[in-house]
């Protein structure tokens, strides 16, 4: 999703988000004051914006109250995005050669099609309690490697399937081998996909490592901090957890589209 | 690069620099480095350590005894080394439901007596030559989902049952929680209280107590309720601290002053966190056994103070003490955990109300 462009598309954007927090407030304020209520819903425990956006700024850095040490916000995205890009340097370096062999040979293709078409059904979330039986430690990491490894074989699969055959025909006549048609056709024509598998990857794997820091023993992430709030009936620093979640997942959406932009200028 | 993205962009960078320099200037030298404190349950405590995935874990019984008696730590200390005679669990009611049942006081009465007949039971047959001392160990094993005897054993030696409630000891835990940072500030000036003293004398009343002490001698059936009435029960799972709940449940003794037991919905809760929460505020618990640091912290921090959906009112202690520290036998000292993960219930529970003290007592840091 990108923001809107242009003036009047930032005047929009400012007035969505203005809109979206003045709606949240009422909604609150009725519930706590008994005059609407959802059916089913606890709408008055939710924190109104201002109590939450207190609760954000007080819970931004790491405080200490005598021996008690409560990491801030910044430290739990801090690790987070460490397991993160830890899973996605593994998923990266697993995802992307077996897509090529996937995509560019018929056997290997065959091979592996079926054992990645049944395990890319299994939800990241699904191999969380195996992850806590067997792994000892990076239970977090493995979590996310699960989530992001198969949009980025399938993306590779695809960019590799589309490379135009008038490019491989045309480096065969010129004498290429068949690494180099590799390295120098099909990879630069699967780049804008594999990218774009990455993207999506990073935000299965975001997702991911939030449930799993939930389950999985760590002292420190984003997962981790708003279940302890929970835990503490501190529920405007939970909100406020969950918004910095979206945001921070909404800033590596946007890198990665930047990145692709920057880098990869012949992808439409 | 649009103008909109810029300014995001900029917004992220001054959130995260701040971050940045604060962690260079703050970088622990080894005489900071924190315990590291990680939530996990009972079952998980014990296998985790035998596995040498944590150094140690502070639980309370029977995890610390299964553990000990399996030979995969050791106690480095019981929680009345940390404070003796702590208050640890409590009987309490649900305010909503004391509101809208006439015979509340009656049943709270009942609810105390049988309270008070228990740990009696208990703590005669504790001693190994009382006749029904077997029997004890039975309950404790069943209540425990035990399989070793001699860990049920010393569950029962770890644990001090009492009835009355402990109102000195849980202004000194409002005291230590308020020092902990543990209560939501603008919640604890919504509730109106000055002190420790103030709120711990609004949450406790001895009067059902009192009335126990002076009806113990009566046949429980001549003080029946004229009709039989139904609790809804939350208590927390495996924990030997209530099994005077247990034992009044079991022996029959509810029934016989016209109380139907029936388990909350939820019940057992893994945690007093979640039983206050999930529990009492959600309104599915009338009557349950939890320990004292999480009504001290729900009652103040989950409550929404316009309807008080998480008003309780403590009516009778359960038990003093009963919480240890175990840790992996190459471990001698708090100082050795410097660094180190050490398993625990949850945040507000009351291991770890105790190990922050314990930790505060030798100048260590904790993170949770």
């Amino acid at each position: 999703m990108k923001l809107g462009s242009g003036k009047n598309g930032l005047i929009i954007n400012i007035f969505s988000i203005v809109g979206f927090i003045f709606l949240w407030h009422v909604l609150i304020v009725l519930a706590r004051e008994d005059i609407f209520n959802i059916p089913f819903m606890r709408l008055r425990d939710i924190p109104t914006p201002v109590e939450t956006w207190n609760a954000l700024v007080g819970s931004m850095f790491t405080r200490i109250y005598g021996p008690a040490l409560t990491y801030g916000i910044i430290n739990h995205v801090e690790a987070s995005l460490i397991r993160v890009i830890q899973g996605g340097v593994l998923a990266f370096a697993v995802g992307v050669p077996l897509g090529i062999g996937m995509g560019y040979s018929k056997l290997i293709g065959n091979i592996l099609n079926p054992m990645v078409e049944i395990v890319r059904n299994m939800p990241p979330m699904a191999w969380i309690p195996l992850a806590i039986f067997i792994l000892v430690s990076g239970g977090s990491i493995f979590i996310v490697f699960i989530g992001m490894v198969f949009p980025i074989i399938l993306n590779t699969i695809y960019g590799v399937k589309s490379t135009d055959p008038r490019l491989i025909d045309a480096a065969k006549t010129l004498g290429a081998s068949g690494s180099g048609i590799v390295m120098k056709v099909v990879i630069p024509s699967a780049l804008p996909s594999i990218v774009a598998g990455l993207r999506i990857g990073l935000g299965v794997g975001w997702m991911a490592i939030v449930a799993a820091e939930m389950v999985i023993r760590s002292p420190v992430g984003l997962g981790y901090f708003i279940w302890n709030m929970g835990d503490l009936g501190r529920y405007a620093e939970m909100v406020a957890g969950m918004i910095v979640i979206g945001v921070v997942g909404y800033f590596m959406n946007i890198s990665i589209l930047l990145f692709q932009k920057r880098f990869i200028k012949w992808a439409d | 690069m649009n103008t909109s993205l810029k300014i995001l962009l900029l917004v992220f960078a001054a959130l995260l620099v701040p971050g940045c320099l604060q962690a260079a200037e703050k970088a622990p030298g080894e005489e900071d480095t924190p315990i590291n404190l990680v939530r996990m349950g009972g079952q998980d405590m014990v296998q985790r350590l035998s596995t040498g995935e944590i150094a140690g874990f502070v639980g309370w019984e029977p995890w610390p005894s299964i553990a000990i008696t399996e030979g995969y730590g050791k106690s480095l200390l019981d929680s009345g080394d940390i404070w003796e005679d702590h208050p640890c669990c409590v009987v309490a009611y649900d305010n909503d439901w004391y509101e809208d049942t006439e015979n509340a006081d009656e049943i709270l009465n009942r609810a105390s007596l049988i309270q008070m007949k228990s740990v009696e039971y208990i703590n005669s047959a504790k001693n190994r030559s009382h006749p029904d001392h077997e029997e004890l160990v039975g309950f404790t094993m069943e209540f425990g989902g035990l399989t070793n005897r001699d860990a049920a054993e010393l569950s029962l030696d770890n644990v001090d049952f009492v009835y009355m409630p402990n109102i000195e000891g849980t202004q000194t835990f409002i005291g230590r929680i308020m020092d902990f940072g543990i209560f939501d500030v603008d919640k604890w000036k919504q509730s109106g209280y000055q002190t420790a003293e103030e709120y711990a004398n609004d949450l406790i009343t001895t009067e059902y107590v009192d009335w126990a002490i002076q009806n113990k001698d009566m046949p429980l059936t001549e003080l029946a309720l004229p009709e039989t009435v139904t609790i809804r029960y939350g208590y927390l799972i495996n924990d030997v601290h209530e099994l005077p709940f247990y034992i009044g449940w079991k022996k029959g003794w509810f029934d016989d002053v016209g109380i139907n037991i029936t388990l909350a919905e939820g019940a057992p809760f893994q945690n007093g966190a979640f039983q206050m929460q999930k529990g009492f505020k959600a309104g599915a618990v009338d009557i349950g056994s939890l320990g004292i640091p999480p009504v001290i912290i729900h009652r103040i921090n989950s409550n929404d103070f316009t309807i008080d959906d998480t008003k309780v009112g403590v009516i009778s202690g359960m038990n003093n003490e009963g919480s240890v520290i175990v840790v992996a036998n190459n471990i001698n000292s708090l100082r050795d955990l410097r660094g180190k993960t050490v398993g625990y219930p949850g945040p507000g529970t009351i291991q770890h109300v105790l190990f922050l003290m314990a930790a505060d007592k030798e100048g260590l840091k904790v993170s949770y």
